[in-house]
């Protein structure tokens, strides 16, 4: 079973909110210096669901990062995971696109690539969290798409999927090949095991440029893009305190409960 | 003359002995070859170096009997019972070697008995069987009627106590008949020739006393060679083997981990029991249920379910257990064990878990042996191959892959070079060189209480005129929660990466503030390149006093204690440093807790500790240090460590005493003293 994961790198997201910068000309974030950039949760859980299809059933899991040359990290950390291979894809006209953008170029990396039978994405990225990349990367290769996954199993050229809903789960059937995106309720992703920290840190992780994916369609065109930044800040944090009282305890747990039924 | 010497029932005496030292001594030898074809399962570990040393070594411990009154205190007086039972025991085999087996069985006996030799050994046995008796019967007391927690009253303790006693007896015996039946007159040796003399006057006839004695000979003789069969098979093997294990025990550095090679394998670690090495398995042997292990381990006394003594009794039952099937070459092992697995069933993940590595089981084992590396072997299998280990120690794990420190969450608030802003501290950028470098460690640059001390520390550095530089952001994990975790190859990459990094800005010496940090980079770095002078900063403090480039002379009225961490005290010897450095405190009133020292008792965050979570429903480690603090009556207890500082911050807190004690590090208390009133 060929399976092709796509991860992202993005800020740590343990770092301190006092040291999130923003420069408002640019509308970007600052990354703090000294801070390696991680793989986005979502993503590691992708890479997880792959990992256990290959626990189960064998097969290659390869993956891929568009993103600064520091994806490599993010890639390698996959490797120590217990993926095959991987490869960053990133250029100048990679920088700042949008959902679109970003699917088309995975799409244009999972062509090079050649055959699979099932992607995998995480259901949103841990930065900007806009979650549609993985819906529309499905809708340019003509596949379909199950979101939120908790569960994947594989078998007879199908995909049984766990699909979380708002109350609990359905269970849907797939072909192969498929897009699913990994949802949080997969479970913690595992720690990488055995030597394979030490193989992935001794990887060269190859870097694809635009040209060497054939990517040169409109979709880049920045001016075309779908989505525009408006606007870009830290949130600002309050915490009030507020001590809920009452002559028992029986009665402060009845004001308390009040109290969060007036603010839900 | 010998008994030997007669026929008994038309057969010589003679035959009689041999016949029954040859079996005997096919019984013994054939139970120590099993025993040694067992331990060869074991894989393969370089323990041959420096033998002349290692011979040196061992004799001046077994000798004199270090091994056992190293650990002789006014509560546990044990050793001294060994003492006496060990010199005794041996003046007493070399006298069967010579009185029964030269005179005896080689018929030498024309040639000793009635030489003043003769007198005057069997004079020195008498006063040695006294002396073993005396401990006999200390030990027998200790076991049946106190009953410390230490010993279990087994029934294997029981037999040996009796048998020791009855040789003892016969020896007396012997030349009480022997003499009376042989009309000899003598006042020496004094017990047997007060026998004889009073046998003499009893009444019996010379034929009874002769029949008596060559009875007694032969049991003598019997329980002498019963002893011989019986070692090997008990747990008293510990007085065969132990030697040797002290032989091969670790020259210098006390807990060495062994490095897994890089290359792929079924699995890491130790999953079965034939994954130990072979020194790892003579361990099992060696151990002689002493307990003192477990009477000191921190884990089992604040109510773990981990006790040193018995992973190492069940995993030495374990190895005799699987071993004859093993050694057939037969992949099943007996039905009982069959469903057995090394973790799990013979050493729970629980306990496992629940090691410190505090190394107070190794500083107190009188036979040298190993538990730390078995323990750590175990999670290597855990971690490395099983994937299995509790929340806390992956969450631990996890950051350390990712982000280069153990710390997460609230602790993380601050980024690693934070606390160098507003201090003009010489931070190394690429490309630059420094001499000496100021090692923070993880938890001294993230975690605000250990910041405070960091910053003192680096201020104290600067008042003495240190030339110093750090590395900010660029200082990632020495690796020590890792490698103890069982994480091994996180730890081997940290070390090649760090190793990488001293190199490149050419550094020679590192100060480190955190003893873990210490031992890590002073004694397991030079396995992976990493040849660096390292001291600990209470080694550079109290030398800066002593050369008078820090003056401390403003008082501090306060009653000290110190707590040695357990990788500064036991891992690496350094006990004076600190105290020097307080006691140069004006004003400090310095107070010893009761376990000090090498009986240092752990503040429970060693080992990866620090992070994982202790067992639920057991007391606190951390409480029960606290609380040998408080019995000093001192207001203040001083460690220099970043965990203990940690450790003694949280259960401060916890029971509500803050106003009675506080921790500090110990370069808090040097700033403190520095300062013009
Ligand atoms: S190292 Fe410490 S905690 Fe671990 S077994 Fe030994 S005494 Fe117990
Ligand atoms: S391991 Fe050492 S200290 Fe522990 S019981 Fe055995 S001999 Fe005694």
């Amino acid at each position: 079973m060929n399976i092709i994961v796509c991860v992202k790198q993005v800020l740590d997201p343990e770092i301190p909110p006092a040291k999130f910068k923003i420069d408002p000309a640019t509308k970007k974030v600052i990354p703090p210096p000294g801070v390696p950039p991680v793989i986005s949760v979502f993503d590691e859980r992708a890479v997880e669901a792959a990992c256990r299809l290959k626990d189960k059933q064998g097969g290659k899991i390869t993956v891929i990062s568009l993103g600064a040359a520091q994806a490599a990290e993010v890639v390698k950390h996959t490797i120590a995971m217990g993926t095959d291979e991987g490869f960053v894809l990133q250029d100048e006209a990679f920088e700042d696109l949008d959902s679109f953008g970003i699917a088309y170029v995975l799409g244009k990396a999972i062509e090079k690539i050649g055959a699979y039978d099932l992607v995998l994405c995480g259901r949103q990225s841990a930065d900007w969290g806009n979650g549609q990349v993985g819906s529309i990367l499905a809708e340019i290769m003509g596949i379909p798409v199950v979101t939120l996954a908790c569960d994947i199993e594989a078998a007879d050229k199908k995909l049984k999927v766990k699909r979380i809903v708002k109350d609990g789960y359905e269970v849907l059937e797939a072909p192969m090949p498929s897009l699913i995106t990994a949802s949080s309720e997969l479970g913690l992703p595992r720690l990488p095991a055995g030597m394979r920290i030490m193989i992935a840190a001794r990887t060269q992780v190859p870097v694809w440029k635009a040209a060497d994916i054939g990517a040169q369609g409109p979709e880049l065109d920045k001016a075309k893009a779908h989505t525009e930044v408006t606007g870009l800040s830290v949130p600002s944090r309050k915490t009030e305190c507020e001590m809920i009282s009452g002559d028992s305890p029986g009665q402060a747990a009845e004001n308390l409960a009040a109290k969060l039924a007036k603010l839900l | 003359m010998s008994p030997v010497s007669a026929t008994y029932w038309g057969i010589p005496g003679y035959a009689i002995f041999w016949v029954l030292f040859a079996i005997a001594a096919v019984l013994f030898a054939q139970r120590l070859y099993f025993l040694f074809r067992l331990m060869r399962l074991g894989k393969a570990e370089n323990r041959f170096d420096n033998l002349g040393q290692r011979i040196k070594a061992m004799l001046v411990e077994v000798i004199p009997q270090w091994c056992n009154l190293k650990t002789v205190t006014r509560k546990d007086i044990a050793g001294i019972g060994h003492a006496l039972l060990f010199w005794g025991f041996s003046l007493f085999l070399i006298s069967y070697i010579i009185f029964i087996g030269l005179a005896g069985g080689f018929g030498a006996s024309s040639a000793i008995e009635g030489t003043n030799f003769e007198v005057v050994y069997f004079s020195i046995l008498d006063v040695a069987g006294v002396l073993v008796t005396i401990a006999l019967i200390m030990a027998a007391v200790r076991r049946y009627i106190i009953r410390p927690e230490r010993l279990e009253a087994s029934a294997e303790a029981g037999i040996i106590l009796i048998l020791v006693f009855v040789l003892m007896a016969l020896n007396v015996a012997v030349v009480g008949f022997g003499y009376s039946a042989h009309d000899i007159n003598a006042s020496w040796p004094p017990l047997g020739s007060a026998l004889a003399g009073y046998l003499s006057g009893s009444g019996l006839s010379q034929g009874t006393l002769e029949a008596v004695y060559q009875a007694m000979w032969w049991l003598h003789y019997l329980v002498i060679i019963g002893f011989m069969v019986y070692i090997p098979r008990s747990k008293h093997l510990h007085i065969l083997v132990s030697p040797l294990n002290i032989l091969f025990r670790p020259l210098g550095h006390k807990v060495v981990l062994k490095p897994i090679p890089l290359e792929e394998a079924e699995y890491f670690g130790a999953a079965k029991i034939e994954d130990f090495t072979w020194k790892d398995l003579l361990d099992l042997y060696s151990c002689a249920v002493c307990g003192r292990c477990h009477a000191s381990c921190p884990a089992q006394l604040s109510g773990k379910s981990l006790s040193p003594r018995e992973v190492v009794l069940n995993l030495k039952e374990h190895l005799l257990e699987t071993g004859p099937g093993l050694l057939a070459g037969k992949a099943e092992v007996p039905p009982e064990s069959k469903a057995k697995t090394m973790i799990g069933d013979v050493v729970t993940e629980e306990e496992i878990w629940a090691c410190t590595t505090c190394g107070a089981c190794q500083e107190v084992c009188p036979v040298s042996i190993e538990h730390i590396r078995k323990i750590i072997e175990l999670r290597r299998n855990l971690v490395l191959s099983q994937n299995k280990m509790p929340e806390s120690a992956q969450l631990m794990l996890r950051n350390l892959q990712s982000r280069g420190n153990p710390w997460a969450g609230v602790q993380s608030l601050r980024l690693r070079g934070d606390w160098t802003s507003g201090l003009d501290v010489k931070i190394l950028a690429e490309g630059d060189k420094a001499r000496t470098l100021f090692w923070v460690g993880c938890t001294g640059a993230l975690v605000e209480r250990n910041v405070e001390a960091t910053l003192a520390m680096a201020r104290v550095l600067k008042a003495a005129g240190v030339n110093f530089a750090v590395l900010g952001d660029a200082e990632t994990c020495c690796g020590d929660p890792a490698r103890r975790a069982g994480y091994e190859f996180q730890f081997q990459m940290m070390a090649e990466q760090n190793i990488a990094t001293f190199k490149s800005h050419g550094i020679k010496e590192i100060v480190a503030t955190c003893p873990h940090c210490y031992n890590t980079i002073k004694n397991e770095y030079p396995s992976y390149g990493g040849d660096f002078k390292v001291v600990h900063y209470t080694q550079l403090i109290a030398d800066l006093i002593r050369r008078g480039k820090l003056k401390l002379t403003k008082e501090l009225n306060s009653i000290l204690t110190y707590h040695d961490p357990c990788y500064l005290g036991r891992y690496n010897g350094v006990y004076q440093e600190p105290r020097r450095a307080l006691q140069a405190i004006p004003g400090a009133n310095f107070k010893e807790m009761e376990r000090s020292k090498n009986n240092s008792f752990c503040c429970g965050g060693g080992g990866g500790l620090m992070w994982i979570e202790e067992q639920p429903g057991t007391t606190k480690i951390n409480q029960m240090r606290t609380e040998d603090a408080l019995k000093t009556g001192a207001d203040t207890v001083v460690t220099a460590c970043p965990y203990c500082l940690q450790m003694f911050e949280e259960s401060i807190e916890h029971k509500d005493i803050k106003d009675s004690l506080k921790v500090k590090d110990l370069v808090e208390l040097v700033e403190a003293a520095m300062k013009q009133p």
